[in-house]
């Protein structure tokens, strides 16, 4: 009889390092896909300041006013077509805007400092195409009036026109976790 | 020492069972400290060659935020202004300026991150500066007759020189370094968290050569 470390317990171990090896290796795959795939929030504004009031024209030189909007969430967003997460996250956005109910929910895309036929080029070869309206803050007065820092910077505004979230970067809109925050304000108002 | 003692009396086919045994979980002790490592190192600079163009990408996650510099050319920079109302005299000036796409990330900080580009300091053999800001080249603009509406794609083009990022957020614009061609520096760079300052280093960044060089 052999005081030998049985064959069982060495197949055990190599099981053992190989289910080791392999639980490793998924860490470190998943370590890479959780850096690769960020997260997409939109960030509570604390204290839900009142949105300012704007009138802008769109493309064809109709006038939208946000107070016009209000009852409704609006998620307005301040994009560039030379900015390339703006570009970006457009066809999202327009995703997005397919998804929800359009009683209760607007969106309104502020092209900063271009004119139509800049931003035309850039809308016109996307498919599909932008749905929503696209307005003119050429001087980008209304864009500083609400502190705006960067491109993309997007907003929601609840149905009293006060700013709940924010989102200062490219994102995904039609992301499960944005499409619930957006969905929990537009029925529940919070 | 049990192990010890049965591995000591094994036969032959038993020993390369356990060595085989042995070598996977060494394996698996070695990935494991790589692994750990290699989160430490995670501070450490990283540099990409497009294999496409030759542009090179230098980035550096630290502390829950991410930094990349990406070279922008001559060409390229002095084509997007030109592009947006400058006139060629400016938009040359600019695009010799040393100019790098930036993304700057709140990944995992743990509050908001606030940065101020003054705070930077490019590090050269020569000894430390800072980068050009967006408020110095808008005055040059403004002397050069630059338009408003070239003004304002400037602008907003440029990476912020103050900015807030709450969890999640991130931006894009290009910062200049004002640095000959080809010029190699390191970077530091500062935020705050809460009030409590940070910062961290890009090393080895080069700044873009000339167009004809690549």
């Amino acid at each position: 009889m052999k005081a030998c470390f049985p064959a069982s317990d060495a197949r055990l171990t190599m099981i053992l390092g190989r289910l080791l090896l392999g639980c490793l290796v998924g860490l470190a795959l998943f370590a890479n896909e959780a850096v690769a795939s960020e997260p997409q929030t939109l960030t509570r504004v604390a204290g839900m300041p009142l949105a300012k009031d704007f009138s802008l024209k769109d493309m064809n030189g109709k006038s939208y006013r946000l107070s016009d909007f209000r009852g409704k969430v609006v998620l307005v967003n301040f994009w560039a077509t030379w900015c390339p997460p703006c570009r970006e996250e457009l066809p999202s956005l327009e995703r997005l805007w397919k998804m929800l109910n359009h009683k209760k929910f607007e969106i309104l895309a502020v092209n900063l400092g271009q004119g139509p036929d800049a931003i035309f080029g850039f809308t016109g070869a996307l498919n599909p195409a932008l749905t929503f309206p696209i307005l003119l803050d050429r001087s980008t007065a209304v864009f500083k009036s609400w502190s705006g820092m960067a491109i993309p910077t997007t907003f929601v505004v609840n149905q009293e026109g006060r700013i709940v979230y924010r989102a200062v970067g490219g994102r995904r809109y039609d992301d499960p976790h944005i499409v619930k925050q957006i969905k929990t304000l537009a029925t529940t108002g919070k | 020492m049990n192990l010890r003692v049965t591995l000591c009396s094994c036969n032959g086919s038993g020993e390369r069972r356990i060595s085989a045994g042995i070598f996977f979980l060494l394996q698996a002790i070695a990935l494991l400290s790589a692994f750990v490592t290699g989160a430490v190192r995670a501070a450490e600079t990283k540099h990409e060659i497009n294999p496409k163009n030759g542009i090179e990408t230098w980035e550096v996650r630290d502390q829950g935020v991410f930094l990349s510099l990406t070279q922008m050319t001559p060409d390229q920079a002095e084509a997007f202004f030109l592009a947006r109302g400058f006139h060629q005299k400016s938009a040359k000036k600019y695009a010799s300026a040393c100019v790098f796409e930036t993304i700057f990330r709140n990944e995992s900080a743990p509050a908001a991150v606030s940065s101020n580009l003054a705070d930077w300091r490019i590090i050269t053999p020569q000894g430390e500066r800072h980068l050009k800001l967006e408020a110095d080249w808008d005055r040059q603009w403004k002397a050069d007759g630059v338009s408003e509406p070239a003004r304002i794609a400037f602008r907003w083009s440029q990476f912020p020189t103050k900015q807030r990022f709450e969890p999640g957020d991130w931006n894009q614009g290009m910062t200049t370094f004002g640095l000959p061609r080809n010029s190699q520096f390191n970077l530091i760079f500062k935020w705050t968290v809460k009030g409590v300052s940070h910062e961290s280093m890009l090393s080895g960044v080069r700044c873009a050569p000339d167009n004809d060089s690549r």
